[in-house]
């Protein structure tokens, strides 16, 4: 397993990152959760396929929209960003590059918190579970985790 | 090993790696387009009629008479019939429905003094209005059609803005606890669709117009009211009361 950790120009050996390659897939997962969440918004789907929770409510309540849009739309335009950084991220040349480890890591940083917040409010706001934002909550939890390496690479370079 | 061999393992470990993504990613959007892909076309691909269609024999009137059906609440022998012809993305009529439908149900129909009809006639610059009044129908067929009427007109600013309102049609039948499959059938198919566009034809037969338009209806006697309010459906059916008639007011 090979991780981005040079600020140097890829070694001619270096594979492509691992963390980048895990959120890439994260990334299409959660977009997925979100374009599916995001076309019952626009009344493209039935009712929620839910077999837990009550994603009618989460999905009815005020706090499903910020403002006229809804966020899972924020969602679908936040991993697609995600998912096109980490895998330009792993093209060769790009592998080592550190404005989009520290994009990866500063994203999925304010994914993270947002979908805390979100998942707060589902808890002792609403008072309803959705399943698909729970999932999207987690993707974002792993993402995040996966963006870790990315951070000691910026302080590696900043030092 | 030497030098050129550790770089050699090093760089087939790395295509290696990069062929288990590739394939992970792949199987990932496979997935995910073709669950999302599956959930919007069993949505968008049901035959709902969301339009008039064409009933032969409409202008005979006896057959007008008996494909138009209006569905009624209240007492069916009650002396006055206040008939609406209603349209659900209609905003004047979710104005009736909410604010002035309450007070004529206390004062005329919970009291025995009237029935109250209610004829389906979605206009044509309202491009969901047919579909809702086949869904309150279909409501209906569950012994619901009032709860979902009230049900449309509530929460009329939510589905009429939509391109497609299937899906909150059928989360308004699970609130009021419709069996949902027997509602999803009936909702995108044809069925009703005779009825609506009879009564549409029976309302255009009547002078009718726009929507919400009332009349109140004693003994064949029919009056077309002016103001859609309280005050004067009071007004007409105490015109249309002889003298020694009391209307329960």
């Amino acid at each position: 397993m090979s991780e981005s950790g040079s600020d140097q120009p890829d070694a001619p050996t270096l594979g492509p990152p691992m963390n980048r390659m895990a959120i890439a897939v994260l990334a299409l997962a959660g977009f997925f959760v979100a374009l599916y969440l995001f076309a019952h918004n626009i009344g493209l789907t039935g009712p929620i396929v839910c077999g837990v929770g009550d994603c009618g409510t989460v999905q009815a309540s005020p706090y499903a929209k910020i403002g006229p849009i809804p966020v899972s739309l924020v969602g679908v335009l936040g991993y697609v960003a995600l998912f096109s950084a980490s895998f330009l991220g792993i093209q060769p040349g790009r592998r080592a590059s550190a404005p989009i480890g520290a994009f990866l890591f500063l994203s999925s940083l304010g994914g993270v918190s947002y979908s805390g917040y979100l998942t707060f409010l589902e808890a002792y706001v609403i008072n309803a579970w959705c399943q698909y934002c729970v999932i999207s909550a987690i993707i974002m939890v792993l993402i995040f985790s996966a963006s870790l390496p990315e951070l000691r690479h910026m302080g590696r370079r900043a030092s | 090993m030497s030098n050129r061999q550790e770089r050699r393992k090093a760089r087939e470990e790395g295509a290696s790696d990069t062929n288990r993504f590739n394939q992970i990613l792949i199987l990932v959007a496979v997935l995910g387009i073709g669950a999302v892909g599956w959930s919007v076309s069993s949505s968008m691909l049901g035959t709902a009629v969301a339009e008039p269609i064409e009933v032969e024999g409409l202008d005979d009137m006896a057959t007008l008479a008996e494909v138009a059906q209006g569905t009624t609440r209240g007492d069916p022998d009650a002396p006055f019939t206040i008939i609406e012809f209603g349209d659900y993305q209609c905003p004047g009529c979710g104005g009736f429905a909410l604010t002035v439908k309450p007070g004529v149900d206390q004062a005329f129909i919970d009291t025995g003094i009237a029935k109250f009809v209610f004829y389906d006639f979605p206009l044509p610059m309202h491009p969901h209005a047919f579909l809702a009044a086949r869904a309150a129908r279909c409501a209906g067929d569950q012994d619901k059609y009032w709860e979902y009427h009230d049900q449309l007109f509530r929460n009329q600013v939510n589905w009429s803005g939509r391109v497609d309102p299937v899906s909150a049609f059928l989360g308004y039948g699970e609130a009021i606890s419709l069996e949902q499959d027997t509602f999803e059938r009936c909702l995108k198919s044809e069925q009703h669709a005779e009825v609506v566009s009879a009564n549409i034809v029976l309302g255009q037969a009547l002078g009718v117009t726009g929507t919400p338009t009332i009349l109140v209806e004693k003994d064949g006697d029919l009056r077309p009211l002016m103001t859609n309010s309280l005050a004067a459906i009071e007004e007409a059916i105490q015109l249309m009361t002889p003298a020694s008639e009391p209307t329960g007011n």
